[in-house]
């Protein structure tokens, strides 16, 4: 069970956070479809850690990143969210839009993170082996690229909280989306691979063998740029592996931060 | 009532097969297989001799807009094709419904087009300032949907403020920053040509129109009875922020097609029809609402946005003139037919500005004409005193009475 609190930051602008579970603190930065209480990877992580997780601005209110206008601006975000929460040096783990985000903080930020798991990130951009447009589908139906079966699990396929509001359930997948686009449109490269040599946190990065949005290929690219890191990608999944193949992926996890 | 006459500029030699063949005719049509150059060179030059012969059958303004990527609409630049008509008209206003604000960089340069052309027309000039579509702005563009909005409003506030100083300036704003704004020409029209805003039904546009005394058009395909419920929304916005219920502060797009009766009425126009709606309209639909486009207020008023309804109401369907009518997309028949609906329209929707589409699809030359002539004569002057106890602000005054009218050439 988690529980959902806000913090302050300076200058007044608020932060929920969902918190639960106990054992070593990691925090997690969730992918585009958000958070929800009965997110069954967050689930699992609670039963050997204590997971804190920060809600992405934008998710419950789009006014919310009116002043976060830039990925630099996202890390300055999250660096206070983490202040606001008395962390010190954090095991940061992503998955995709989350690991976006998580290597742009890690590259902003490289004293304050010991280790780093991305989970299906994307932010890099090769001519020869693009991303695919996340956006080639109406929003509404972007499940149909990130899951290997075209459709979402059950538990995952709601994007609020409250199910029985179409109207709700609309806005809120309208703010999920236009949050993620306003960091990746029209093309998720926003100088990323510069950076990244700057990450000097231990990092694994695991990817879906089969992923239709970004190319099983971005991990090496990701490896690459990332020194010392391990790179695992998971057989028969997608963009959405952690969820597809929660036990494998749940292993590799408690491997590399257990290690 | 005020009578425009609106050309679209769609391409009109798109393939049969087109609707089965490709996605979309907007953002990923390919340019270099679907679109003939050589061809390309008679149609614009039918297009603007069309709407220079709408100037002379008696119509008010002429109307361009601005679209991208596309064969739906062929004016990438609006300002180009106005250009283009301050040289062999003298009356007609130039309603340029384009330009997407948010798509300049920095956005001075459409304060800089929109004067020229004021001034180049004799205080003709209209300007029009959409948000723009989705597939034009943030597929074909690039734009961020997220900030799309917020941009393209900071855009028009610069412009504006520019035409009603009309002395150096610096804007520090969120998007655009210069130190000196100071855009020769100023135009004719003192201290601006009207501004007009196309929309298709957000709630925070009716807002914003009425606080800055913008015209509102909204410019659907779904006939005016469909139109209703945004055009009420947009009366209560009115009514709400203390605006007078001036008819001239709205204007509605209808498509016309005239003729001696209904069966006269579908020979003649069915087939142009169905060309539009089952081609030029044939928009991929993750193209039409970007995350961000459509507002979360407007996503809680309801009101959907027209592209998004049509979509749903056609996709996939291969569309008849039959339908068109059922649905009041299209209005035709005789030309009493038309002046009743159209009263009928006035009566509903309480607009003063009527933009008619006499060409639509792939009409030829012939049919464009009499369509026009028929309307400017046996149709407009049954309504031309509807409204006539309103003062029209939104239209330009008769700035300069003796336009000037191109020279021979010197060989002559």
């Amino acid at each position: 069970m988690l529980t959902r609190e806000t913090v302050t930051l300076p200058g007044g602008a608020r932060s929920e956070v969902f918190r639960g579970g106990k054992g070593p603190t990691i925090v997690w930065l969730h992918g585009p479809h958000g958070l929800r209480g009965h997110d069954p990877v967050i689930a699992d992580l609670t039963k050997h850690y204590s997971v804190i997780a920060p809600l992405s601005p934008g998710y419950t209110d789009l006014a919310e990143i009116d002043d976060i206008d830039t990925v630099h601006d996202l890390a300055l975000h999250y660096d206070a969210v983490f202040d606001a929460l008395g962390l010190g040096n954090i095991t940061l783990v992503g998955h995709s839009f989350g690991a976006m985000v998580a290597a742009e903080y890690a590259a902003h930020y490289p004293r304050r993170v010991s280790k780093l798991v991305l989970l299906s990130p994307f932010g890099l951009w090769r001519d020869d082996y693009s991303v695919a447009d996340l956006f080639s589908v109406p929003y509404a139906n972007f499940n149909t690229m990130l899951w290997k079966d075209k459709k979402a699990s059950a538990e995952m396929s709601d994007p609020a909280d409250e199910p029985n509001d179409p109207s709700e359930k609309a806005i809120a997948l309208a703010q999920a989306m236009t949050t993620v686009a306003k960091y990746i449109w029209p093309i998720p490269d926003r100088g990323l691979r510069r950076r990244l040599p700057r990450v000097t946190a231990k990092t694994l990065i695991v990817q879906g063998a089969d992923d239709a949005f970004v190319p099983a290929l971005y991990a090496d690219e990701f490896a690459n740029a990332i020194k010392g890191s391990q790179k695992a990608i998971i057989a028969d999944a997608a963009h959405m592996a952690p969820y597809e193949k929660q036990a494998e992926v749940m292993a590799l996890l408690d491997g590399f931060i257990n290690k | 009532m005020k009578f425009h006459w609106f050309h679209l500029m769609p391409y009109p030699h798109l393939p049969d097969d087109f609707k089965e063949k490709y996605p979309s005719v907007w953002v990923d049509a390919p340019a270099g297989e679907l679109y003939d150059p050589v061809k390309g060179h008679q149609v614009y030059n039918d297009y603007l001799d069309q709407l220079e012969f709408a100037e002379r059958a008696g119509f008010d303004g002429i109307c361009v807009n601005e679209h991208h990527q596309n064969g739906y609409g062929l004016m990438p630049s609006p300002n180009l094709m106005a250009a283009a008509l301050t040289r062999r008209t003298s009356k007609a206003k130039l309603v340029v419904l384009g330009n997407s604000v948010a798509l300049y960089n920095p956005p001075i340069r459409v304060a800089e087009e929109m004067a020229m052309l004021d001034v180049m027309s004799g205080g003709r000039l209209v300007s029009g300032f959409p948000v723009g579509t989705g597939m034009d702005t943030a597929f074909c563009y690039g734009a961020n949907p997220a900030t799309l909005r917020d941009k393209y409003r900071e855009g028009v506030e610069l412009i504006v403020r520019a035409w009603k100083e009309r002395k150096p300036f610096a804007f520090n704003g969120k998007y655009t920053q210069l130190r000196y704004v100071n855009p020769w020409p100023v135009p004719v029209q003192n201290p601006h040509p009207p501004i007009w805003i196309p929309g298709g039904g957000s709630i925070e546009t009716f807002e914003w129109c009425v606080a800055n005394d913008f015209l509102y058009a909204y410019l659907s395909y779904w006939g005016y009875e469909n139109g209703r419920p945004v055009m009420d929304a947009f009366w209560e916005t009115v009514e709400k922020q203390g605006g007078d219920r001036n008819p001239y502060r709205a204007g509605f797009l209808q498509f016309i097609a005239v003729a001696e009766n209904d069966a006269e009425a579908e020979r003649l126009y069915a087939g142009p029809a169905e060309y539009f709606y089952n081609k030029c309209f044939h928009i991929a639909p993750q193209y039409y609402n970007p995350p961000g486009y459509t507002s979360i207020a407007t996503m809680r008023k309801g009101i959907s946005g027209q592209v998004v309804k049509a979509s749903a109401n056609l996709r996939g369907a291969n569309v008849k003139w039959k339908d068109l009518l059922d649905a009041g997309c299209i209005v035709a028949g005789s030309p009493q037919t038309i002046a009743d609906r159209l009263n009928d329209m006035a009566d509903k929707l309480h607009v003063g500005h009527v933009m008619a589409l006499c060409h639509y699809g792939n009409m030829s030359n012939e049919t464009v004409y009499y369509n026009t002539t028929r309307f400017a004569r046996e149709v407009i002057p049954k309504l031309r005193n509807r409204f006539n106890e309103y003062e029209d602000r939104w239209w330009p005054k008769d700035n300069l009475t003796d336009v000037r009218k191109p020279a021979p050439l010197a060989a002559e």
